[in-house]
This record gives structure tokens, C-alpha cells and sequence, in this order.
């Protein structure tokens, strides 16, 4: 409940106070979101799983979004950026996607 | 998804003996388990615990860890929507560039259009005062009217035809139903050898989508754009002339309409032509004094002209 509660106060700072991305910034916005989206979709799994942990929690989605958008500033330095990029989505996409499969499991039974 | 639910590791899974353990094969342990084994240990260390009886974690630890994980979800709620406005913001940046250009295009062809109505109405007031210079109808005003309507600087009015060119519609794939590349297009040559044709049928005026053309008119290709006399002229292109009655079958014995029916007939391009009765051609919007050429016997060109030279 609180977790839903600070995901949706979280979303309405993000649109009252209409933050300006830096210029430089801008490209790691979409890897982000996918690393956090894959944070929070295990999170929830671990949570129906019974197996959730706060610390192990924060850590992976700091990681996630500090790795994500490393490895695509390191993929810009090398001229590789967009594959790096493709590459980063698929591992994680594969993982949102096993854990959505395992949250609707929990949920629907089927 | 057939694959089994993955539970807590199995007391022969490799992670209970080295917890650094990632498999033979890492993606195909990310899509066997996508959960992060960093879960089932913590869930594993917590178990030990409670089995071996430790007091549990102090007050402030476990306060502090939730605020750390609410603390993470306003974060991703936050990066949530700043991704989401940013990628609403950068849409309208790209249209509005177009829309830019678009409006640019737009007034300038406003401009152009409000200046030749000026160029209009100062030639009519020309026309008024030669009139009343040379005192009403007389031989030479007629003349001067013969002379501008023959060279194109005044406007006239008869029956004739009117040849219309249209450019071949875009093929569509038949596979995905979306236009495949462009049609054939009509060229600067095409337009060039109708009114070519048209000129050696008879024709005494011809204006190309309804720009006279005079002695010295172009009309020509820059990239994908045909020019008339610098005005940029589009499909349908409607060629209008006037000329003798039988200027139709003429036009339509010469070889440049022989051809054009070739091209209508192979690439799709549009060729049709109609008589009209009561065209009328308005004068040419480039009436720019003869600068290198001089009338033999009158010494130099005569200052009247209508319009300052470019």
C-alpha cells in the first residue's frame, strides 16, 4: 500500500514540478525507465513470492539504472551506442517479461 | 509459459553451495529464472536467522529500510513521469520546425500574390495614363495594345485549349499496402515540348498554370521543382493556349503530343486536352525591360517601361 502510494506521489512530483532533463541526460532517459521498470516488476514478484527485501530492493534499482546508462554511454564512446542500447533492453525486456509472467501466475492462477 | 515456477532453490542448486554462482549459460538462466537470486538469498540469510534464533534486526534498521524503499519508488515514479513529459515534449519540437517552414512558405506566397495584385493594378494605371497621354483611341495606342498582348505583357482573352499534364500516381505495394516509391513525374522537357508544339501549332498565347509566358521565359527543373520563369509550378500542370480553332487536332497530330500519349500509355501520367472557349491569360508577372537588346532604328530604348528593371 505504501509502496503504491510512494510510486503515485513519486509520478505526481514528476509532473508538478516539471523538472528540465539536461541536454547531456536525455539519452539515458529511456534506458532508465526500462532498468527501473525492471527493478520494480521484480520487486513486485519477490513481494508475491515472499521473498522481498528492502536492501535487496534499492540496490537493484540503483544498479539497474546506474549500469543501464553506463553501458550506453560507454556503447556512445565506442560508436556502439544503439546496439548497446538493443542489447540492454532485450536482458532486461527478458526479465520484466519472466516476472510479469510470474506476478500473473500469482494473481490469476493461470 | 510451460516452463515450471521457479521456488526456492533446490538443496542440489549449485547457488546454495557458492553464492556467486551465475550458471553454465547466463541467458539461459535469465529466462529459466528472471528473478534476481539477490532475493532468494536475502530470503535465505533472513530464514537462518530466525532458525538460529537471533534477535531481530533493530527498530531503526528496519524503519530506515523502508523509508529507503519508498524513497526508491518516488524515485521511479518520478523518473516515470519525467521520461513520459519528456517524451511528450520532444514530439511537438519536431512538427514544429515543419509547421515553421510551412508558415514561412505560406507568408511568402502571401507576399508574392499581394505584389502582383500591386503589379496589377500600377499596370492598369500605366495603360489609363498612356491612354490619356496619347489622347484616347488612337492608332498608336492600339499598336502599343497589339504589341503587349503578342509579347505577353497584357492580358487577353480567346478561345483555345487547355492540355493538362498530371504526374503518375505513386504505385502501392501489394504486399504492404503502403506507397511503394513515387510515381514517374511529369519533367521540365515534357512541359517544354508542349508548349513547343503548341507554339509551332498556331498558338498566339499560351500560360503555364496561369503564368504567361513571353519571349523570354523559362521554364526549367531545380531538383524535383519545375520553374516558370522562377515561380515554382506543380502538378496538375494545365498548359492553356489560345490560338486558331483548330489548334487541338494540330497540337494532336505534332510528335511532343505523339510522345506525351506514349508516356500516358506506359507510366501512368496523366494527358488530356479540352477545348475552351473564353480563356483568359493574364499578363506576364516578368515584363523586364530588354537590357542588352536594341530596337533597330529607334535609337535607344524607349524609357517607358512599365516596371524598374531587377
Amino acid at each position: 500500500m505504501i509502496a503504491v502510494l510512494a510510486l503515485v506521489a513519486g509520478v505526481a512530483l514528476g509532473l508538478v514540478f516539471e523538472p528540465t532533463v539536461p541536454v547531456g541526460l536525455q539519452p539515458y532517459l529511456p534506458i532508465a525507465v526500462v532498468a527501473a521498470l525492471d527493478a520494480v516488476f521484480g520487486g513486485i514478484r519477490a513481494k508475491l513470492d515472499g521473498v522481498f527485501d528492502d536492501k535487496q530492493f534499492v540496490i537493484s534499482f540503483v544498479s539497474n539504472v546506474l549500469v543501464a546508462a553506463f553501458i550506453v554511454y560507454l556503447g556512445d564512446q565506442l560508436g556502439v551506442g544503439g546496439q548497446l542500447s538493443t542489447g540492454v533492453v532485450v536482458v532486461l525486456g527478458v526479465r520484466i517479461f519472466g516476472n510479469v509472467a510470474a506476478i500473473r501466475r500469482h494473481l490469476f492462477r493461470a | 509459459m510451460t516452463n515450471p515456477r521457479p521456488t526456492d532453490p533446490q538443496p542440489t542448486d549449485p547457488r546454495r553451495i557458492d553464492p556467486r554462482w551465475t550458471g553454465p549459460d547466463f541467458l539461459l538462466q535469465l529466462f529459466h529464472d528472471p528473478l534476481d537470486p539477490g532475493y532468494a538469498d536475502a530470503a535465505r540469510r533472513k530464514a537462518e536467522r530466525r532458525a538460529s534464533s537471533a534477535p531481530p534486526p533493530a527498530a531503526w534498521r528496519r524503519h530506515g529500510t523502508l523509508a529507503l524503499r519508498v524513497v526508491t519508488l518516488i524515485a521511479t515514479g518520478f523518473l516515470l513521469a519525467v521520461a513520459y513529459r519528456q517524451a511528450v515534449a520532444a514530439e511537438p519540437d519536431r512538427t514544429q520546425a515543419q509547421a515553421g517552414l510551412v508558415d514561412e512558405v505560406r507568408s511568402a506566397q502571401t507576399r508574392t500574390d499581394d505584389l502582383q495584385r500591386q503589379a496589377d493594378a500600377l499596370r492598369d494605371q500605366v495603360n489609363r495614363l498612356q491612354e490619356a497621354a496619347l489622347g484616347g483611341q488612337t492608332q498608336e495606342l492600339r499598336q502599343i495594345r497589339e504589341l503587349a498582348a503578342a509579347t505577353g505583357l497584357a492580358k487577353v482573352t480567346g478561345d483555345g485549349i487547355v492540355v493538362t499534364l498530371t504526374d503518375a500516381p505513386a504505385q502501392i505495394d501489394p504486399k504492404t499496402g503502403k506507397p511503394a516509391d513515387e510515381g514517374e513525374r511529369v519533367i521540365d522537357r515534357d512541359l517544354q515540348s508542349i508548349v513547343n508544339a503548341l507554339w509551332s501549332a498556331g498558338a498566339e498565347a499560351i500560360a503555364l498554370d496561369g503564368q504567361r509566358l513571353t519571349a523570354t521565359s523559362t521554364i526549367r527543373a531545380a531538383g524535383d521543382a519545375i520553374l516558370v520563369d522562377f515561380r515554382p509550378v506543380t502538378s496538375p500542370y494545365e498548359v492553356a493556349a489560345i490560338g486558331p480553332d483548330d489548334l487541338a487536332r494540330r497540337f494532336g497530330a505534332s510528335s511532343a503530343a505523339a510522345d506525351m500519349r506514349g508516356l500516358s500509355g506506359q507510366y501512368g501520367i496523366g494527358f488530356a486536352v479540352r477545348n475552351q472557349a473564353d480563356l483568359t491569360l493574364p499578363a506576364s508577372a516578368t515584363d523586364v525591360p530588354l537590357q542588352y537588346a536594341r530596337p533597330v532604328g529607334a535609337g535607344t530604348p524607349s524609357p517607358s517601361t512599365t516596371t524598374t528593371p531587377r
